[in-house]
């Protein structure tokens, strides 16, 4: 029964930030900032410890949402998860100007909102995808061998060189080109 | 294979964003790296979400009269937001260079000191007590015998590291708080991640490892 309510209020939220995003609906917007500024104040309150600040924590946070509604995505989780970590992130870097007297903004890069584009390829060294080594094959032998060593084998880039007789930078070196090349094929692959 | 993560206590402290910058680097981090603890973090947040912002109708009375249409107004005059491209966090170090977990991306400094093997970053978060930095052992480098007495966390970015105790891989979180002596070492060179003096009630409660990394090269 309850976890049915909270689904309706999910679903409400949800198309209430669909208005915001495709017509700038102003009474939407009005909706859902009644909904959660209370919430988001007294949050506020809590963790910075004056009205004030609460008013601007509100205000912040709010206008976040009225300007990036567009970039909500609905796939990533529910309204109020996307409206909570913009809050927290934001919070956290006032609190730090009211603690450290910093005026810096980490709160994004430490939680990082569902928006957030990568401006490389989005796959780092220690997250080798499957669709990555899809394409071991058309690796050139040597670089082959290596990216199989580390990843498929699990061996240290010390134990490969080792095997191989080989120093561990060429062994270094080969790993980069080789994980270079299956990225272009990837990308490639996307195009 | 990560073997060693944050405690279930620690992780609900980092998304209800109670961690220092220090420990919220080292937290999120790790969780870029584990899929273990992405997913745990995941469910965490909705659930914290859930319980700090949906709301029954607004009880208190001050709140409901105060007038937000100002307020209102002025954030709905704001155009939209276009999409931001965020840039990776790159260091280079000896050499090498390295892609680190998104947390890291504005507190890179440009000047790393040490000597030999050893390398250090240090951050200016600005905490009073608790010290950040960045630290690269080189290929074959090894720390030598220590004891370390205060709390600390350091969180294995790239390479490989061992000590007479245990080996440990790239996302291993490990939380020190021993006073046992050992000397650690890396065989291909490693990147860490290491916090010192971190307030101690944040890691209560985490496995207790011994540390890897002496106080003298702080
Ligand atoms: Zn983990």
């Amino acid at each position: 029964m309850e976890a049915k309510e909270q689904s309706m209020q999910a679903q409400e939220q949800k198309q209430l930030i669909m208005r915001v995003a495709q017509h700038r609906d102003r009474q939407a917007f009005g909706a859902l900032f009644k909904l959660f500024s209370p919430k988001i104040r007294a949050f506020g309150v809590q963790r910075l410890g004056q009205q004030g600040l609460a008013m601007d924590l509100l205000q912040e946070t709010m206008t976040t949402v009225w300007t990036k509604a567009h970039l909500f995505n609905a796939d990533k989780g529910a309204v109020s998860t996307w409206v909570f970590t913009i809050m927290r992130n934001q919070c956290f870097d006032m609190l730090r100007k009211v603690q450290h007297n910093r005026e810096d903004a980490f709160g994004d890069d430490i939680w990082p909102l569902f928006e957030d584009v990568e401006s490389g390829d989005g796959m780092s060294d220690h997250k080798m995808s499957d669709k990555l080594l899809e394409n071991m094959d058309k690796l050139p032998p040597l670089q082959r061998q290596i990216v199989q060593g580390v990843y498929l084998q699990e061996l240290s880039q010390q134990e490969l060189a080792e095997r191989l007789g080989i120093p561990i930078g060429t062994v270094k070196s080969r790993l980069r080109l080789g994980l270079e090349k299956l990225r272009s094929y990837l990308e490639k692959h996307h195009d | 294979m990560i073997k060693y993560h944050p405690s279930d206590a620690l992780l609900q402290a980092h998304v209800a964003g109670e961690l220092p910058l220090s420990m919220s680097i080292a937290v999120s981090a790790h969780c870029e790296m584990c899929q273990v603890c992405q997913d745990k973090v995941h469910k965490m947040n909705a659930a914290f979400a859930q319980e700090t912002l949906e709301a029954e109708a607004c009880t208190e009375t001050d709140l409901c009269e105060f007038n937000f249409d100002s307020m209102l107004e002025d954030i709905m005059s704001k155009p939209t937001a276009p999409q931001e491209v965020t840039p990776d966090a790159m260091v280079e170090v000896n050499g090498e260079q390295y892609k680190l977990p998104k947390a890291f991306r504005h507190q890179l400094q440009d000047s790393w000191s040490g000597i030999g093997k050893v390398n250090r970053m240090r951050f200016d978060t600005a905490e009073n007590k608790a010290r950040a930095s960045l630290l690269h052992i080189g290929a074959g480098g090894e720390i030598p015998a220590h004891t370390h007495k205060g709390q600390e966390i350091t969180l294995l970015l790239s390479g490989d590291f061992c000590d007479e105790y245990n080996e440990y891989h790239p996302g291993d979180f490990i939380v020190m708080s021993s006073e046992h002596e050992h000397s650690p070492r890396t065989n291909s060179g490693c990147l860490c991640y290491t916090v010192v003096d971190a307030p101690l009630y944040f890691t209560k409660g985490i496995t207790k490892l011994l540390n890897p990394i002496g106080e003298l090269i702080y």
